[in-house]
């Protein structure tokens, strides 16, 4: 496909932090309404090219754009349409769910009655209808991660960035989260870039990937044709072999 | 808008707002019943700045500058505490950055809702007071009270900017409320120089604290010339210090 048409492009991005280099000539584009994985060890970079994607950290070099937005001269822009999740964060503890989704509904400007309408919605879809009025301090990980991805949902994103979303979550928490997120792909469409190194997670969910491995990119592919292509089995065998071979 | 309203209500309801007005109502409640027999030595130290010795003037002395002034010297910067680096250190920032609006518009509207909760805790204070002490303080005037209460409100909202300001500046939370609390209480410790030192009256003016306590100046029923001026001065000083606090938030990052 052509990068017109992707849903995020990213050209020869990198950033480097000091003597350390994050993220180095990262190119790849994602097709619009898919669930794209980002696959890579601790520190591989994911983190750092998903808070760049989203105009929180500056890239050093190289570029990108979500759905037709620079990444550096339209920030807010890419905002407006984007949904993010990062792997680590806290919810405000004096508040209720209900009155963060509509707090964090203000700060898309959203109408009061539509962030209402879209609170209530989403309080009913992830079960916390029953919690919501009871103060953020005292909620569970799961009842957090599910606040977390309300709030991510609230302004009805076209891209949604999630980092590590399933880290946390018991079984049953991860099985939700999962099928949530086949439904936004399927239903309306939602791009979404799944940050994990969680193997069984991605290949559940994903049907293309990138590998990045010590801030390059490995690897970026369907699933599907990179297990033929390295001859292997699992996510687990793919990943390895991808691996050594860098290291050979 | 509605953000800034969702915000005030938010921070109206932490525990540290709760903690704020229990201490000003402490004081309110207190401070009348401490100074029924003001000691002999602040007696005369009312006469020898103010000209006389009138009960009403040494109680808003002591109201002002060992009451109001003390309570602006720690409560606006227990408030500012929390703007952005409380949130950056709790973690809630990494949510909230990736909204469409930029860090310095954030830091803005959360200093302008700690300046409202400020204000609120400050306003119902001098209510609260403007009701209990008639009868309890010798020549109380309410009218004029509130009058001088409403110039020195100004500065408390001046302060909490200030605070607010000086914290994202340092970048630390504990470090910056420490100098926060030292540049303010300078300001404090300074404020009513000018009153006792008049040569040095016309540099103190520059002096937020000051110009929030020149209506003591003219207690015998403070004038629009009188208190409109300072306001209007203080609203610029702190507009000002907003702005330049928005430059700094442009450095944190989630």
């Amino acid at each position: 496909m052509s990068d017109d048409s992707a849903a995020i492009t990213v050209r020869d991005l990198g950033k480097r932090f000091g003597a350390v280099q994050a993220v180095e000539g990262l190119s790849l584009s994602v097709e619009p309404g898919e669930i794209f994985g980002f696959m890579g060890h601790n520190g591989a970079g994911k983190t750092t090219t998903l808070r760049m994607l989203l105009g929180l950290t500056r890239p050093t070099s190289g570029g990108a754009t979500v759905l037709g937005h620079d990444i550096v001269g339209d920030t807010l822009a890419v905002r407006r349409v984007s949904g993010y999740l990062p792997a680590s964060y806290a919810l405000p503890p004096d508040m209720s769910a209900r009155e963060f989704l509509r707090y964090i509904a203000a700060m898309f400007a959203i109408p009061r009655d539509t962030a209402a309408e879209r609170a209530e919605a989403l309080l009913r879809r992830f079960g916390l209808t029953a919690a919501a009025d009871r103060k953020l301090r005292g909620f569970s990980t799961g009842m957090t991660q599910k606040v977390g991805l309300a709030q991510a949902l609230i302004n009805e994103p076209r891209v949604l960035f999630l980092d590590e979303p399933t880290s946390g979550l018991d079984p049953l928490g991860r099985h939700e989260l999962l099928e949530h997120l086949r439904e936004l792909s399927r239903e309306r469409g939602v791009t979404i870039v799944f940050s994990s190194h969680i193997l069984s997670d991605v290949e559940t969910l994903c049907r293309r990937v990138a590998a990045l491995h010590h801030a390059r990119l490995i690897a970026c592919g369907e699933i599907a044709a990179l297990k033929r292509e390295h001859g292997v089995a699992t996510m687990d065998e793919l990943y390895l072999s991808l691996v050594r071979r860098q290291a050979a | 808008m509605h953000l800034a309203l969702l915000d005030y209500r938010a921070t109206l309801r932490e525990r540290k707002t709760w903690l704020a007005a229990a201490m000003l109502v402490y004081a309110v409640l207190a401070i009348p019943i401490l100074l029924e027999r003001p000691p002999a030595h602040v007696r005369e130290a009312i006469a020898a700045w103010f000209g006389d010795a009138d009960p009403f003037a040494v109680f808003m002395f002591v109201w002002i500058d060992l009451v109001m002034n003390k309570v602006v010297a720690f409560i606006p910067v227990l408030l500012a505490s929390g703007v952005l680096l409380r949130e950056r250190d709790t973690g809630v920032l990494a949510l909230l950055a990736a909204k469409p609006i930029s860090m310095p518009r954030y830091f803005v509207l959360r200093t302008l809702s700690v300046c409202a909760v400020m204000l609120t805790l400050y306003a119902a204070t001098q209510l609260l007071a403007a009701l209990w002490f008639p009868g309890r303080v010798a020549g109380f005037r309410p009218g004029t009270f509130l009058a001088a209460m409403s110039l020195h409100a100004f500065s408390a909202v001046f302060v909490t900017a200030f605070a607010a300001t000086v914290i994202v500046a340092v970048g630390r939370r504990g470090a910056g409320v420490l100098v926060a609390l030292m540049l303010v209480g300078l300001l404090v410790g300074l404020a009513l120089v000018g009153f006792y030192q008049p040569a040095w009256y016309t540099a103190t003016l520059a002096n937020p604290l000051t110009l929030g306590a020149l209506a003591m100046r003219d207690l015998a029923g403070p004038r629009p010339a009188t208190l409109i001026p300072p306001m209007l001065a203080l609203v610029g000083m702190t507009a000002v210090t907003i702005a330049i606090g928005a430059r700094f938030a442009r450095r944190v990052e989630a």
